[in-house]
C-alpha cells in the first residue's frame, strides 16, 4: 500500500520529503503500525509526538491504511 | 457587583460582543485565574486576562530574569535582571489595569505543591516550559476539578488545547510526560500567539461565550504557515484521568 507522510515542520529534514516540499511517498508492505513504519525510513519515533490523520489524532500504534496522509508532530514543551 | 461608569466605558469594546455583555464582564471581574509561568507564553497571557479585566491573576513562577529572556519575555527589561519574575510581571500588570487584583507568588510547581497553588482558582493556564512541570500541574487540577488551558511552543511550532477531564482529554492522554526537557530555540512572535490563544480560550470559558478547544487540539506550524484543528480522543489507558 501507499502512504504519504508529510510534516512542514523540524521533522522535515528526516523525512526527505518527494511528492512536494513537505510530503514524501511510502510503500508499505504489510500491516505495520506508524512506529515500525517512521522507523524504516529514517525518522526515530523518538523525534515524533503524535500525528494527525483526517483532522484526527492518531498514536504511533495506529496502522495506516492504504492513501492516509499523515502529518508528522514533533515533540513541543517549550514556553 | 454591577460595572461602574469607568469600567462600562473601559471595557465596551468587549461587553459589545455577542453573549458577552455587562453580566460577562462581571463573571470576568469575579474570576481568579492562576497563571503557571511568566515566561513566553506566559507575558501575553497575563497581559490579555489583566487588560480584559480578570478579577484576580495569580502570577507563579520560581525562575528570575535573564538576557536570554528578553526576547519574547515583553514584561522585563534590562534593569530586571536576575530579579524574580513573578513580582516585576505583576507590577506591570497592575499598571495597565487597576481593577485586577495580581498575586505574585516565587514558587517551583512540582507533585507537591501544585495543588496548593492552584487552590480556588477557576481556570489554570499552563505557560509552563518543560514536560515534568506541566504533568504535575496536570495532576492537580484534575484533582481540584479546575479546567485547564494548555500551550507548548518550541521554533515556529505551536500546540494549544482546553483541558476539563472527564468532559475531555487530559494532558497526559496526549503528551508524554517523560521526555527530557529541552530549552528550544523560539522567537517571541511564537510565544506572543500562543499565549494570546490561552489569553482567548480563558476569556470565552469564563464570560461563556464563543466556543473553546475542548477536545480538540490547536497545531500552528508557523514555518509553513499552517494552523490546524484536530480532534482528539481520551486515552483509556491514561495514567492520569483514567476512571474519572
Amino acid at each position: 500500500m501507499i502512504i504519504y507522510l508529510r510534516s512542514g515542520g523540524k521533522l522535515k529534514d528526516r523525512l526527505k520529503p518527494d511528492v512536494d516540499q513537505y510530503t514524501r511517498r511510502i510503500e508499505v508492505e504489510g500491516d505495520k503500525p506508524l512506529r515500525d513504519i517512521l522507523n524504516e525510513v529514517g525518522v526515530p519515533d523518538s523525534l515524533v509526538a503524535f500525528a494527525f490523520i483526517n483532522g484526527k489524532l492518531e498514536r504511533l500504534e495506529y496502522r495506516p491504511v492504504d492513501g492516509d496522509v499523515i502529518t508528522l508532530q514533533p515533540p513541543v514543551s517549550g514556553g | 457587583m454591577p460595572l461602574s461608569t469607568d469600567q462600562s466605558e473601559r471595557y465596551s469594546r468587549q461587553t459589545e460582543l455577542q453573549g458577552w455583555g455587562a453580566l460577562g464582564q462581571e463573571r470576568l471581574l469575579g474570576s481568579r485565574v492562576f497563571v503557571a509561568g511568566a515566561g513566553g507564553l506566559g507575558c501575553p497571557a497575563a497581559v490579555y486576562l489583566t487588560v480584559a479585566g480578570v478579577g484576580e491573576i495569580v502570577v507563579c513562577d520560581g525562575d528570575v530574569i535573564e538576557r536570554s529572556n528578553l526576547n519574547r519575555q515583553f514584561l522585563y527589561t534590562r534593569d530586571d535582571l536576575t530579579k524574580p519574575k513573578a513580582p516585576i510581571a505583576a507590577a506591570q500588570l497592575r499598571r495597565l489595569n487597576p481593577d485586577v487584583k495580581v498575586t505574585p507568588v516565587i514558587a517551583e510547581i512540582d507533585r507537591s505543591s501544585a495543588q496548593e497553588l492552584i487552590e480556588g482558582a477557576d481556570l489554570v493556564l499552563d505557560c509552563l516550559d518543560n514536560p515534568e512541570t506541566r504533568i504535575a500541574l496536570n495532576r492537580a487540577a484534575i484533582a481540584r476539578g479546575i479546567p485547564m488551558v494548555y500551550a507548548a511552543v518550541a521554533e515556529y511550532t505551536g500546540y494549544l488545547s482546553f483541558l476539563n477531564p472527564p468532559a475531555t482529554p487530559c494532558l497526559e492522554c496526549f503528551v508524554d510526560g517523560t521526555r527530557p526537557a529541552v530549552d528550544p530555540p523560539v522567537p517571541g512572535c511564537t510565544a506572543g500567539i500562543l499565549g494570546t490563544l490561552e489569553a482567548m480560550e480563558a476569556l470565552k470559558f469564563l464570560t461563556g461565550t464563543g466556543e473553546t478547544l475542548a477536545g480538540k487540539l490547536l497545531i500552528m506550524e508557523g514555518a509553513v504557515p499552517e494552523f490546524d484543528v484536530i480532534e482528539m480522543e481520551k486515552d483509556p489507558g491514561c495514567p492520569a484521568c483514567r476512571g474519572l
